[in-house]
């Protein structure tokens, strides 16, 4: 009779009814659902077609026919314009490095001197992520002029939300015992963060900012089109005059600039931190970002080992430069001071090169003055406001759609990625390839490249965004895939399931939770970026927003807060999906 | 001993919700003083031990260290008073990316304002000092090595030197050789007796190891439920008598007696 009510015996029986999965499941698979049907309807939406696509590529015959010969800008040009838009984004960045130091340290539960400092630096960072930097960018420029300062400033701000957001969820991972030690010893809490936390949090954060420098150098493209000097300021007055025969080798540039930037910050990741990290979260998976820095877990890798010869062959100098209270220049030494002086040199040619362009604060209080009186009230005729909602609705079509293109992609690059379920190492490192090659390509000239083949609208905007998606998911989806534990596929193996069966039963299940977070976060950034398409003719609230700019910036507040409205609203789902998820 | 007591807990009682984990413990330890705790995990030896440098604090009763009462110190004065006392941990907690020397530099931060990131920003002359530490526990040729690439042991001594960098008046070891193997915590045990021997430390330790503790302590404090239950020197005590610590209510099965082992010979 006992046995019979044992939940094992219940579902054996034929015809009787499986348990309910947990009320946080079926809310999250119906918001799944949910929100698969919009990504679907978007789709629909978007005005996307074969034929366009099909009848896009005779055009691009006779646009590549208007396009050639190149006309090459001299070398000397390419030079000085590459080193500015390099200052530009080494600027901006290292100004938003420097600034979420302070906003990461409230918003990490464990640093965090109050509960009211923890929700301000959650605040900050989600308030400075919300606000597309092309915007900023605009605004910037009304109150100190076009030139470098306005993209310093946009960057700067802009990325404070993902770098404190990463280092603060680094910030949570570390071990608490250091910290204590130090406060056992006496130490402030000062001396507590930069005595024990920041060493442990150091690698993170350095690669963290490595690859924000990597987005904010495609970033600075965009932000050409609004009037930051660059690279980017030289290709849009190209598009502007339909001079296509400039217009190419510019993009061409860019293109060639970005990739070897995502190579230069991936050496740099793998020779200043060489031994992995523990990776849980996103920023540690940054930190392994080259195939061959994916290794053994936390713990004791192969520079371990190495340093311990080393130490051995060396030790007697060493103590005896320690007695002097000399400190002797070993491989960490040598490392941290080139990071160090290698840092200060960059950024001090770097300002110098931004500074040489015009942007001046002579007037800066009084054209503060006049751009908030300009700014302030925000205000939307009643009879925009229909058009207002449809470009909105434009805008969250796009993002969806371009998430769902980029979902189907990745999952097929993904998995034939993962080491583990490759079908063979040449597939994997070909899908590995392809997706660096993808990474390399900047939204921008993507987005540029389809308004080509089909003409200005959302669906210009949803191919780049889509394809640009691919590069950061599908890297996403193969490292996730790669750390789910073996255990269950071993046991799969064990028992004669073929490879197949072993994927959709042991290696899938597992993955789904990250996968699922993965694509929510590219459906958050999309929001962002689809506006920003907007303004270079990808369709959508940016279109209204730029035109705004120029002529009623009253309008472009109001619109500014509408944006900001969805993005919260799409930022405030995902979580809630997380968190039922998790 | 004529010195007024280093350590005075009066009625200290501590509760985490429902569990009682100090309950009114009233305790005297004396200068040059080394008292070994035993009990079994969750007696309230780590508690008792983190209520004496203030990491926790008391719901009653009394704690003075030094002649100075811990509990309501706060800000300056309690920092001041963490820093005339070691504490060494099971798990080392050393600051893994950062070299051993840094690591023991870390104990003298309370000497210094503001906080400091590399060891260039530590003045020479305590350089030096952490230096003759690190020679003083063995690992003077390990000095630039990171701490995350060092041995249990190494770790444990690398700790033991961060604790005497803050030049203190009493050492607490909160169970320091939980997590080394036999032999390394023989060296280990020894290696504090020695130090704290050297410079006439009040030593309070807690164990779990009930042969460690015979041979190296002068006391043995038994806690159980958070109550102290033996308190003794550590002469006057046989095994069997310290296995009562272990026992619990209408428990009559004792575990058989390790063999003591003689860690006079060990510290030589």
């Amino acid at each position: 009779m006992t046995a019979t009510i044992t939940p094992a015996r219940v579902g054996a029986r034929p015809g009787e009814k499986l348990p309910l999965p947990s009320r946080n499941a079926l809310t999250a698979a119906a918001l799944l659902l949910a929100l698969l049907g919009v990504a679907l309807w978007s789709l629909s939406g978007v005005g996307l077609s074969w034929q366009q696509v099909t009848r896009g590529i005779e055009y691009a015959g006779s646009f590549l026919a208007r396009a050639v010969p190149f006309v090459w800008p001299t070398l000397p040009e390419i030079l000085w314009l590459s080193a500015l838009t390099l200052a530009i984004v080494f600027c901006g960045t290292a100004m938003a490095a420097i600034l979420s130091i302070p906003v990461a340290y409230l918003a990490a539960r464990n640093t965090t001197p109050t509960r009211w400092g923890g929700a301000l630096g959650r605040f900050l960072g989600v308030a400075t992520r919300a606000a597309p930097d092309a915007i900023m960018a605009m605004i910037f420029a009304m109150v100190i002029g076009q030139g470098a300062l306005a993209g310093v400033l946009a960057l700067g701000i802009h990325s404070v939300g993902m770098i404190s957001k990463l280092t603060a969820d680094a910030i949570e991972q570390v071990p608490e015992g250091p910290r204590l030690a130090l406060r056992a010893a006496g130490a402030t809490k000062s001396q507590e963060f930069w005595g024990a936390v920041w060493p442990q949090v150091l690698p993170a954060f350095i690669a963290i900012v490595l690859h924000r420098a990597d987005i904010n150098l495609r970033v600075s493209v965009i932000l050409g089109f609004v009037g930051v000097a660059g690279l980017g300021h030289q290709l849009s007055i190209a598009m502007q005059t339909l001079n296509y025969r400039e217009a190419l080798p510019f993009a061409i540039i860019i293109f060639v600039l970005c990739v070897a930037f995502e190579i230069v910050s991936a050496l740099i990741r793998r020779f200043l931190l060489g031994a992995p990290v523990a990776r849980r979260t996103l920023a540690h998976r940054l930190v392994r970002a080259l195939p061959g820095g994916a290794g053994a877990g936390a713990g004791s890798g192969a520079g371990e080992a190495a340093g311990a010869v080393g130490a051995a062959a060396e030790g007697n100098s060493f103590g005896r430069a320690a007695f002097a209270g000399r400190v002797p220049w070993t491989a960490d030494r040598l490392k941290s001071s080139a990071l160090l002086w290698g840092t200060a040199t960059l950024l001090g040619a770097s300002i110098a090169l931004a500074a040489t362009q015009e942007s001046s604060f002579a007037n800066f209080w009084k054209n503060l003055g006049i751009a908030a009186s300009r700014l302030w009230p925000p205000s939307l005729p009643p009879a925009k406001w229909e058009a207002t909602a449809i470009a909105l609705t434009e805008t969250v079509q796009i993002a969806f759609a371009a998430t769902l293109l980029a979902l189907a992609g990745s999952l097929i690059l993904g998995v034939f990625s993962a080491r583990n379920v490759a079908p063979s190492p040449a597939v994997r490192g070909a899908s590995r390839f392809l997706l660096v090659v993808i990474r390399g390509l900047p939204e921008l000239l993507l987005a540029l490249f389809f308004i080509i083949l089909t003409g200005l609208g959302p669906g210009a905007a949803v191919l780049a965004l889509a394809i640009g998606g691919v590069g950061l998911l599908g890297k996403l989806f193969a490292d996730s895939i790669e750390e789910v534990d073996r255990g269950p596929e071993r046991a799969l193996h064990a028992v004669g399931a073929t490879r197949t069966q072993v994927f959709t039963a042991a290696t899938f299940p597992q993955a789904t939770p990250a996968l699922v977070g993965h694509t929510l976060y590219l459906l958050d950034t999309n929001i962002r970026s689809a506006t920003v398409l907007g303004i270079v003719g990808g369709g959508g609230i940016g279109y209204m927003l730029s035109s705004a700019a120029r002529i009623n910036q009253h309008e472009l507040l109001a619109l500014l807060l509408c944006v900001l409205v969805i993005v919260f609203a799409v930022e405030g789902l995902a979580s809630w999906i997380r968190r039922l998820i998790a | 001993m004529h010195h007024p007591a280093a350590i005075q807990l009066d009625s200290l009682t501590k509760r985490y919700g429902d569990t009682v984990a100090l309950d009114d413990v009233t305790l005297d330890i004396a200068p040059g003083e080394r008292t070994v705790l035993l009990g079994l995990s969750g007696s309230g030896k780590s508690t008792l031990l983190r209520h004496l440098n203030g990491l926790e604090q008391p719901d009653s009763g009394s704690v003075s260290v030094l002649g100075a009462p811990v509990a309501t110190a706060r800000g300056r004065e309690l920092r001041q008073l963490r820093s005339r006392v070691g504490f060494i941990f099971q798990q080392f907690e050393l600051v893994g990316p950062r070299t051993a020397l840094e690591n023991v530099l870390t104990g003298a931060l309370s000497e210094l304002r503001g906080p400091r990131l590399g060891l260039l920003a530590y003045p020479k002359a305590l350089r030096v000092r952490a230096a003759e530490l690190l020679a003083e526990v063995g690992l003077e040729e390990r000095a630039f090595q990171r701490a995350d690439t060092l041995s249990g042991g190494q770790q444990q001594r690398v700790a033991i030197a961060r604790a005497l960098m803050q030049q203190p008046e009493i050492l607490l070891a909160d169970e320091p050789v939980a997590s080394l193997d036999p032999e390394s915590s023989q060296q280990i045990m020894a290696l504090i007796r020695e130090l704290a021997e050297r410079r006439g430390l009040a030593v309070v330790c807690s164990l779990h190891q009930v042969e460690l503790a015979l041979g190296w302590g002068s006391r043995v404090v038994g806690l159980r439920a958070g109550k102290v239950v033996l308190d003794a020197p550590a002469h006057s005590l046989d095994e069997s008598a310290v296995m009562a610590i272990y026992q619990r209510a209408g428990d009559d099965s004792v575990a058989p007696p390790a063999r003591q082992l003689d860690l006079n010979g060990a510290a030589a």
